[in-house]
This record gives structure tokens, sequence and C-alpha cells, in this order.
């Protein structure tokens, strides 16, 4: 008896597609209202299927107002995991480009294999929404979510960057990378990252799938995320391990589980502090944990400030909500700014007139001070670039 | 004949003549209102009687007559259904009701349409009877849909004559004052039903509790009621509260409901004395409450508040943030308590609500309000009536009266549900026409109508995203297939009021697809 493949779900927004390999393909629709919805689920179906060779096959889809990406991705990975050998679908890609120091006050989990929480995900105003296929994907969905969030890439032109947090390498993150380097995230964010190889061996793998599909070698950002005490005691080979890492990221929750802390402010310090400093050693950003309580809109605050103090760019956030905080926390104040301005543009005058050092008001700025001052003026440039847009 | 809004209108309905919608204020009435029934009293009279069919029998109901029933019970309801069976037990066939509204739990009046107990209803078709009425189930003429004014407004002008009005109370008194306040089963307010009990030929009170005379609040006063029938039963107020009022969780939509509190403060209206309408379903819930949280935190009081009594209205009214609540119906039991305790917490009639051929109404007193939509178009026409797919399911509510009355009306809708796109080129149904209709807020940005430049101004200025309707419709439209569209017939199905009393549109029966 020939095997029967699903892709997919009953959940609302989600479509179920059972594939039963046989002599001929069938095709086969059910919605909530075959009126309205068949003839354009069955246009959906009928082209995906077009892309994938026709294959022998009876494919049935069960829709529960599924969006055209979904049906889609649905389709490809119900007919992929039954015939391996038919190749992936290049989505056509609308990506706006990203700078190595893009504004990343907000990194926005979403997971990878839920349409209906992946909706409208680039509205909320995150600087980085970071699209999930390890923790939030159960083992058996891994294969359908990443052929989901290909589409969801592909169908989307978010506003800022899209990431991807892969699965570790040896536990299918080289087969996440294959798929989603196809619809071209800013970045793919490496969890559990414990030393210079890991990331290393990532950036071999994305140079691969670059040159397989003809994206620009290099152009995809690495974020490791620490989050065990290996992770964190190698925070600096880490962070200058590879010219892709663009930020690197701080992850408690398992942390605290790896070292058997309890998560307070106190027993994340060290942690914090180390990556901060392995991050700027190497001209990289940091992003702080996320905050799990998402209705405690006042100790998100204080967490995120805390963050902003320690040197932080950043912080992770599990639901929209948190996104004023953190961009509240992470932009530079006016005064911050205005401060700014006057050092780089002392700094200019200076360096015109040949003079070595630089001062205001007859005080001496620093060479770090001037760095940090230019970080900022760069921040608050993107920023306001970005509120034009 | 084709009205205002260029929607084709029969001359005559069933066996009304039609006057089509002019505009949303053309209509302008004078004279008199149609005159109400008159009767002497005496001292002595005993109102009370032992049955519900002792109330059919001697209020003289017969064939083909109109009944009349308030909706505060929501899905607690069990007089309509109490009545109606009372009604076929007695053989009574070919009756007309008359609701405010219907709900789920009157599922089982489709049987008594079925057996011709019921032959026509005038009123909001809400759930399972305008699923049924939609999907070929016959009535002997087409159904009216009336806002909650214009449903006042067709009593007072003799549009409806109702022959007999039952009248759901959780407490009344021997001589037929009545309320929804007190008793041991409250539903808040039962004023939708003052109008009926004024008009009707006769009045009944229905009760589960009879108190000592006098029983106030004098929502319904003795002088308008001919009978009291005390039964076991009138309403369940757990039931009040239906899943419409569950605060949403989803990101999407409170992102929306944001945006739609946003847009208010970013407004000229958002300054002390501020007025507006809250009302039920999810994201006005949660636009409620942010707006109620950005009031605190600018340190401004309210004027008042009004809709459908929330307990975040009551919050509001507790914490000083807003100095009175205008409620017509409660839609949860901390609404009901707190009419109960609360002074500044104010009972409102439909009439002072919404009347428009009245001296003024509670509507026009509103500088911004929350309402929803099924559809809107580019045109920022909204129906709330009629699904995608052409049934009728939905009643209009306060939704006409509340648009045309506050300065700036905010309709909050996703700008797509499931594979079905909300923003259309033409509604299926207009409810609501685009005049009355100022901003409309989805997940994707904010549409503001061309003739509110002022509005816009504000909202650019605080960065809010602004974008034009067309610009949300195509981005949504990008996401799924275009839809199969019905194809209409000449059968009228309903009639929608504007709530003038013209006919703003009909719906008509799906009789394939294209």
């Amino acid at each position: 008896m020939p095997n029967e493949i699903v892709a997919g779900s009953d959940a609302k927004g989600d479509c179920r597609v059972n594939v039963t390999p046989g002599r001929a393909l069938a095709i086969a629709v059910a919605s909530d209202d075959p009126h309205l919805f068949e003839r354009g689920i069955r246009e959906v179906v009928d082209e995906t299927l077009a892309k994938l060779g026709r294959v022998k096959a009876t494919v049935s889809v069960a829709d529960k107002g599924a969006l055209d990406y979904v049906l889609a991705a649905r389709v490809e990975a119900a007919v992929r995991l039954a015939f391996p050998e038919i190749p992936a679908i290049a989505p056509k890609v609308r990506r706006r480009p990203s700078e190595h120091d893009a504004p990343r006050r907000s990194r926005l989990y979403a997971p990878g294999n839920n349409p209906r929480i992946l909706v409208g995900i680039e509205l909320h105003g995150a600087d980085c929404v970071l699209v999930d296929l390890e923790d939030s994907v159960p083992p058996g969905e891994k294969a359908a979510a990443r052929v989901l969030v290909k589409h969801l890439l592909g169908a989307i032109d978010f506003p800022n960057e899209v990431w991807v947090r892969i699965n570790p390498l040896a536990l299918g993150g080289a087969d996440d990378v294959r798929e989603v380097i196809l619809a071209r995230p800013h970045g793919v964010a490496l969890p559990k990252a414990e030393s210079r190889d890991d990331v290393v061996a990532l950036s071999k793998e994305l140079a691969k799938a670059e040159q397989a599909f003809g994206a620009p070698l290099g152009s995809t950002w690495i974020m490791p995320i620490l989050e065990t005490a290996k992770g964190v005691l190698h925070a600096e080979e880490i962070a200058a391990a590879d010219p892709r890492v663009a930020v690197v990221a701080f992850g408690a929750e398992d942390f605290t589980r790896d070292v058997g802390a309890r998560r307070t402010s106190e027993s994340l310090l060290f942690a914090r502090s180390m990556i901060v400093a392995a991050a700027k050693a190497a001209g990289v950003q940091a992003s702080d944990t996320v905050y799990a309580d998402i209705d405690d809109e006042a100790g998100l605050a204080v967490e995120a400030h805390l963050a902003r103090d320690l040197g932080f760019d950043g912080k992770g956030a599990i639901h929209p909500g948190q996104i004023p905080a953190l961009h509240a926390a992470f932009t530079p104040s006016g005064k911050e700014m205005d401060e700014a301005r006057k050092i780089v543009a002392a700094a200019e005058e200076a360096e015109a007139r040949g003079i070595g050092a630089i001062a205001i008001g007859g005080k001496m700025i620093d060479r770090p001070v001037l760095e940090r001052a230019r970080r900022v003026v760069r921040l608050s440039d993107r920023l306001s670039r970005k509120e034009s847009r | 004949m084709k009205n205002a809004l260029g929607r084709e209108i029969p001359k005559t309905i069933g066996s009304r003549s039609v006057e089509a919608y002019a505009g949303a204020f053309a209509k302008q009435r004078s004279g008199f209102k149609a005159p109400q029934p008159q009767k002497s009293s005496v001292p002595g009279e005993n109102k009370v009687l032992p049955s519900l069919e002792a109330a059919i029998e001697v209020t003289g109901l017969k064939d083909g007559m109109t009944i009349s029933f308030h909706h505060s019970f929501r899905e607690g309801d069990r007089v309509i259904n109490q009545v109606v069976d009372a009604c076929a037990r007695m053989g009574l066939k070919d009756l007309r009701l008359f609701p405010t509204a219907l709900f789920g739990t009157h599922a089982k009046l489709v049987d008594h349409i079925k057996s011709g107990v019921v032959s026509r209803i005038e009123g909001s078709m809400n759930g399972p009877v305008g699923a049924f009425i939609s999907q070929g189930g016959k009535l002997r003429e087409p159904a009216t849909l009336r806002s909650h004014g214009g449903r006042w407004r067709a009593i007072e002008s003799g549009d409806v004559a109702i022959d007999v009005a039952f009248i759901a109370a959780s407490q009344a008194d021997a001589y037929g004052n009545a309320n929804g306040i007190n008793g041991r089963t409250p539903c808040g307010p039962i004023t939708f039903c003052m109008v009926d009990a004024q008009y009707a030929r006769k009045t009944v009170v229905v009760t589960n509790e009879l108190a000592p005379y006098p029983a106030y609040p004098l929502e319904i006063q003795q002088g308008w009621v001919d009978y009291i029938v005390v039964v076991d039963e009138v309403g369940d107020p757990e039931q009040i509260a239906s899943g419409t009022l569950e605060m949403t969780k989803s990101p999407a939509r409170l992102r929306i409901a944001r945006l739609a509190a946003d847009a208010v403060v970013a407004s000229p209206y958002f300054k002390d004395g501020l007025s507006f309408q809250g009302g039920a379903g999810g994201v006005s819930l949660a636009a409620t409450m942010y707006l109620a949280e950005a009031m605190e935190k600018a340190k401004i009081v309210g004027g008042f508040v009004m809709g459908g009594g929330t307990r975040i209205m009551v919050e509001m009214l507790h914490k000083g943030l807003v100095r009175t609540i205008l409620d017509g119906q409660a839609f949860d039991p901390i609404a009901v308590a707190s009419l109960g305790v609360d002074p500044a917490h104010v009972i409102m009639n439909p009439g002072l609500y919404a009347n428009y051929d009245s001296r003024g109404c509670a509507t026009y007193m509103l500088d911004a309000a929350f309402l929803g939509a099924t559809e809107v178009d580019v045109d920022f026409n909204v129906n709330v009536n009629t699904h995608s797919d052409g049934r009728l399911l939905h009643g209009i509510g306060g939704h006409q009266d509340v648009a045309a009355g506050a300065k700036m009306t905010v309709i909050t809708a996703p700008s797509i549900r499931g594979r079905l796109p909300v923003i259309l080129d033409r509604v299926t149904t207009v409810t609501t026409p685009g005049e009355v209709v100022d901003v409309i807020v989805t997940e994707r940005g904010i549409a503001v109508n061309p003739k509110r430049g002022d509005l816009k101004a504000c909202f650019l200025e605080a960065g809010l995203p602004v974008r034009d309707i067309a610009e949300l419709k195509a981005e949504a439209d990008g996401l799924v297939r275009p839809l199969g569209k019905p194809v209409f017939g000449d059968e009228v199905v309903a009639a929608i009021e504007w709530r003038d009393g013209t006919v703003i549109d009909v719906v008509r029966k799906v009789e394939g697809w294209q």
C-alpha cells in the first residue's frame, strides 16, 4: 500500500494536505464555503503542482482559511515528503536591503509552523522578525515548517528585517538553511552556539546555499544565540568567528537551566556582561534575552532598561505587545542624540584641520566615546529613515 | 429605482411601498406622530393573569397579528420562546414577530416558521433564524431590518403597529411598573420596549418576581401596561455576556484596537469632556481599554461613554476617568450591578439614544465611536448585515445611529478574515453609508475618508500609519485569489432601512455563483 503523507493541520488559518502516491494525478479540494473559496484554492494548488512537476498521486486539500502562500507551502511540503527527489520551489522574493548594523532594538519571535500567528507578523513594527524553526516547532513538523517559512518570506515584503532561527546544524539546521535561503532572509539565528566552529560551519553552509541558489555570497547575516555555559564562556571567539556575525544574542531560559541558576538580574549579570563585552570587542551588536511574562509590562520595562544600561542594543520579544517597551528602552534619547552629533561634528572639524585631539568646551573626547557617538548617530539616522518610510 | 448610493431598490417590497434612501440627513419630517391607544383607568383593577395562555386569550391575540419583544437578556432570554410556544399550543398561525433582536437561543423559532405559527419577522435576524431565511426558508413577506433608533421611529410613525407587546422584566409590581435592574435575575435596562409598551394595542409584562408597589426604577410604567404574568423564568443573566464580550488575544486584533485608540488620541476630540461609544466585540473592548489608559496618562476626564454597558466602562467611571455612562443595554453582569448602585450610570432608552424623528439624539453628542464591520468598501460604506456569500446573518444594532451621530466614526476591521477579504470595491449590502464614516482602521494601517482631511493631518502629525484605502485593499487582495461571487435574483429577502425609514439597500436571494 502506498503511504499517505500529511502536511498542515485543521487549525484556523491553516489547511491540511494529504498526498497518496498512485497511478495518476487527482486533486480534491474541500473548504468552509466551496462557492466562495474553491476556485481560488484550486488555482493555487494547480500552480504549485505545476511547479513541482505533475506527480502521480491523489492530492487532497482541506482548507480552514489558509492564505495562498500557506496553501502553496502545504502542498509543496506534502508532495516533497512523498517524493523526496522533487526539488524545492524557489519563490519570487522582494527583500529590502539591510545593513550589518541595522537597528535591532526588538527581535520578535514567531513560531514557524503556525500560520495563524504568522499572519500579519510583519505589521507590528519589530526591527527584526525572527521566524522560528527550533523550539516552537515539534520534531514531526520540522520539514513542513521550513517550507512554510520559505513561502512566508517569499510572499511578504517585510518592512524591516526578517530572520530565521534554524535548528542546530546537526539536528536539521543544514536542511533549514538550504530551504529558507531560497527566500533570502536577512539573517539566520543559530541556537545553542558554543564555539567558533559552530559559527564557521554555519557560515560555510550559508555560502554553499547562497552559491547554489544564486544569492550574493556573504549576503546572509548570522546571529549566534548563546544559551549554555559553554556558549557564554566562548562568547569572544563566537562573536569574532565570521564577518557574517552581525549580532550576538543571549538566551536566558536555557542558560539558567544549564548552570542550575534561578533567573534574577544578579544571576544573569555575568553572562550578560560577557556577551556585551564580546560583541562590542568584535564590533557587532548584542541582543538580550526575551522577557517571558507578556502581561507584566512594568517588569519588561525594568529589564529592558537594565539591558540597555549594560550595553545591549536590543532585546527579544515573544509578543508584539512587548515591542513598544523595547523601542522605548533602546532608542537613544533626544539628548543622547544631540550630544553624539556634537561629538561627531567636533571630530570631523578636528580632522579637517588636522588636529589629533578632539575637545568640546575644553573637555577632551576619548576615542571610545567618539566611537560610541558615531554608533548613536548611525542608529538615529537609520531610525529616522525608517520612520519616514 | 436607484437610491442615492446607486443601489437598485424595488418600488414595493412585500405589501409596503418603498421610499429610497436620499442621504444621511435628507429626509425631514414635521407634523404629528401616530396616535397611541387610549384607555381610562379606575381604582381597584387587577392586572395579574395566571398564565401566558390567559394573556394571549384576554389581549385578543389572533392569527396574523404582531407581537413584540426586547432582547435585554440576549443569549439568556427565555420569554420569546415561551410566548411563541404558548401561541403555537393555542393554535395561532401567521404571527408577525417584532423583536428588538434575536439570538442563538431562539433557534427553535425556525420550527415555528416551518409550521406556519410565525410567518413574518420585522427586526434584526441574528443567528440561526437569519441563516434559515436566507437559505431559502420562507417568510410570507421579506423581513425589514432597522437600527435601534430606526425601530423606535417606525413604531412612533405607525410604520409598524404592534398588537401585543410582551415585555420581560426581572422585577415588576402588580400594577405594571417593571424594570430589569432589580430582582433575582436582573438583565440591565429593558427600555428598548418603552415605545412598544406605549404604542402596542395591549401590553403584557412577563416577570419572575412580583415586588411590592412601586417597583422601581420606573423603566416600564403602569400607565402603559394592561397585564402582568408571573412565570418561573424570564432569562438567565449568566448568558448576557456572550462570547463577543471577551477581550481579544490575537496580536492582529490588538493592533487594530491600539491604532483605533491612537487615532482618537491624535484627534482634536481628545481633551477634557471627551465622549465616546464603546460597545461589544473583542476589538471595541480592547480599544476602549487602550483609550482609557491614554486618558488616565493624559489626565483627561471624559464627559460620557455610551453603549452597551461593560465592565470596562464601569471601571472608568469608578476611576473617575469619565463622568457618566449612558447605557442602553447591559453587556455583562458587572454593568448590571453598577446600574443599581452608581447614580452616574444612567439608563438610556433608544428614543433618547437615536430616534431620528425626534428633537435630539444622544449619539449626536458623541465625539468618537468604535464600530465593527463585516465588509467595508473603497467608498467607506459598511456592511454589518450580510456575509460575502450573500447570507443575512446580523442585525444593524446601533451601527447606523452611532455612525450618523459621532463626530469621528472609527470602523475597526481586519483587512482579511481567513481567506475572506474585508475591503471590497463594493460591499455586498450597505448598512451604513460612507458619508457618515470617517476612519477605517485595519491591522495594515488607517484609511481616512477623503472628506476628513483634518483628521488625516492629525494622524500624520502623530506618526500614525495612514494609508490609502485602495492600497490597503490591494495588500490584502495580494494574499488570496479572488472569491467566487454570488449571483442575486430579483426576489428580495430583506429590506435594510436607514434610520429615517427610507431603504438604503435590499438583500436579495442568492440564485447562483460566478
